[in-house]
């Protein structure tokens, strides 16, 4: 289910004194099983967005596709309930729209919502609870009584059980500890392997986005201001520090050496290919 | 001298289960100290402790000599001020000089300096242009830095960070963590961060490592994060250059384990 995105714009509050241009003409497109992420300060447009690709917001103007479905202004909602189900997007913080009596009910709440019967339904919470990482005991708790990474897991299996082919997540690491946001991203990138699941991540943190992504958009002032493979993007660090972003330490690492005379390739972005330039280069 | 003098401190949430199991530590007056350790581990519950927004069951708090108490609580708050996690939620004022004043007010000063006070405080955090701003038009950075700004107008002698940077996008976490920083390098206040960058730990005076409730260790950040095993069992990130000496290793370059990166840098030019 590819995304292409054209001229996309949307202006908050048009026509009024508080007018403001969250997203100006962008274009780009999404391919099927990517792992992408989108990157860009506070403002810069990512939430506004990723909420056009399943038209929780509408375009002011330019359009997406998503498979055969485009999205335009103006467009009917009853005829995007189709849509939600393909893109599920999960909101910072999900674990606070936790609402049934039992984890069971919580999952299961989607896809009866979206017509599949009782028996079915349970039958994908039982399914997608394990997806997650968690056994079935999990089901007949109460998700309160549930750790704030769990929650969130569970919370993630609620919009996996509607069987989304694209999956957009907000910052779903902000609040976790070290083990548990790594636990997270190792589950993401699952979804993406094993279940072909196309992930788009908005994110802050860039050992993230260097150990799992593979493509990274930029967003700067509603704009593209780069579009490029996760490769290029950490190629050097003179393109974070311009966006005022501390480099990953590999960076700050390859850096001091080839400062120090050190030759390390372009392409070492993980440890082992680091250090494996360095024994090149040192007595053994 | 010790700023902070905690001794075997205990608090519970419930009166069932302590969150706080006898906890002894000190902070030294001008250090930068971390305090590290996974969500639960009580890392939290320490900062509202010593701020007296908890009770302690048992134990005691010293700050700055004075026994934490009900009668001198309000003096002590004097010498503490607190940058919680969340930006939003501790944003009072219409506008950024508003929300800078609103401390000044609570301690009647003087409404014709007040202005002044403003003024410097906010341009100590590169916020003068905002003054005029109102919280929705501010980034995340920018709104801890109204909330550092609010603090420092105080003129504290300790600030206590709770995860102050983990909500922010990487432009504000790197202001603030500079503004941390140049708070402890040039007005030499003391600092406590509480924090689940191991790399910032790397950098501090001292670290304190926290599990369950406990004091697990504690010490220079070269003694304490060397100790990988224990880091790795108590679930916490071990420090980058630790990381890379043990690729290093792997691959049969003998090198000495060091926690900076120029540490490590120094140790590789060596063996060139």
């Amino acid at each position: 289910m590819p995304i292409e995105v054209r001229k996309l714009s949307h202006i908050y509050n048009e026509d009024t004194t508080l007018q403001m241009a969250a997203l100006n003409e962008i274009s780009t497109s999404i391919q099927d099983g990517e792992m992408l992420a989108l990157i860009g300060e506070t403002g810069s447009g990512k939430s506004t967005f990723v909420q056009h690709l399943n038209a929780l917001l509408l375009p002011t103007s330019g359009e997406l596709q998503i498979d055969d479905r485009i999205i335009r202004a103006n467009e009917k909602a009853t005829q995007l309930k189709s849509l939600r189900k393909k893109v599920g997007l999960v909101f910072q913080f999900p674990e606070y729209q936790l609402f049934e009596e039992t984890i069971l009910k919580d999952i299961a709440f989607g896809p009866k919502n979206f017509g599949v019967s009782e028996e079915e339904a349970n039958q994908l919470a039982a399914k997608y609870i394990q997806v997650v990482g968690l056994d079935l005991s999990y089901l007949e708790k109460s998700p309160f009584e549930c750790s704030g990474g769990e929650k969130r897991r569970i919370a993630i299996a609620g919009i996996l059980a509607m069987d989304p082919d694209i999956l957009v997540f907000d910052e779903p690491t902000a609040g976790l500890d070290p083990k548990g946001a790594k636990d997270m991203m190792e589950l993401f990138r699952e979804l993406n392997q094993k279940y072909h699941k196309t992930i788009i991540l908005v994110s802050h943190d860039m050992e993230h986005v260097m150990n799992y992504c593979d493509r990274v958009i930029v967003l700067n002032k509603g704009k593209i201001l780069k579009d490029c493979s996760v490769k290029e993007f950490f190629k050097e660090s003179d393109l974070l520090y311009q966006l005022n972003i501390d480099p990953p330490s590999i960076l700050k690492l390859k850096d001091a050496l080839r400062a120090k005379g050190f030759q390390i390739d372009d392409d070492a972005l993980t440890l082992e290919s680091v250090a494996a330039c360095i024994k090149k280069e040192v007595r053994s | 001298m010790a700023k902070i003098e905690v001794r075997d401190c205990v608090f519970s949430y419930d009166d069932k289960i302590d969150a706080v199991k006898g906890i002894s530590f000190d902070v030294q007056e001008g250090s930068y100290t971390t305090i590290i350790g996974h969500n639960g581990s009580g890392k939290s519950t320490i900062a509202k402790l010593l701020i007296g927004l908890l009770e302690k069951k048992s134990g005691s708090i010293r700050i700055d000599g004075m026994e934490l108490n009900e009668e001198n609580l309000y003096d002590i708050r004097d010498k503490i001020g607190i940058v919680f996690q969340n930006p939003d939620n501790q944003f009072i004022g219409a506008t950024v000089a508003d929300d800078i004043a609103f401390g000044l007010e609570n301690h009647q000063v003087d409404p014709s300096k007040m202005d002044e006070i403003i003024q410097e405080y906010a341009k100590r955090v590169s916020m003068s242009e905002f003054l005029a701003h109102e919280p929705t038009r501010l980034s995340g950075g920018q709104k801890q830095r109204v909330a550092i700004a609010g603090i420092l107008a105080m003129q504290p002698e300790i600030i206590i960070f709770d995860e102050a940077t983990s909500m922010l996008d990487p432009q504000g976490k790197k202001e603030i963590n500079e503004l941390i920083y140049e708070l402890h390098e040039k007005n030499h206040l003391t600092i406590l961060s509480i924090t689940h960058d191991i790399e910032e730990a790397v950098k501090s005076d001292y670290v304190i490592v926290l599990d369950d409730g406990k004091v697990i260790m504690a010490g220079k950040p070269e003694d304490v994060l060397m100790h990988q095993k224990e880091m790795i069992d108590l679930k916490l990130d071990i420090p980058f250059a630790l990381k890379a000496v043990n690729e290093l290793k792997k691959q049969g370059i003998q090198i000495k384990d060091t926690i900076t990166i120029e540490g490590l840098v120094e140790e590789i030019c060596r063996l060139k």
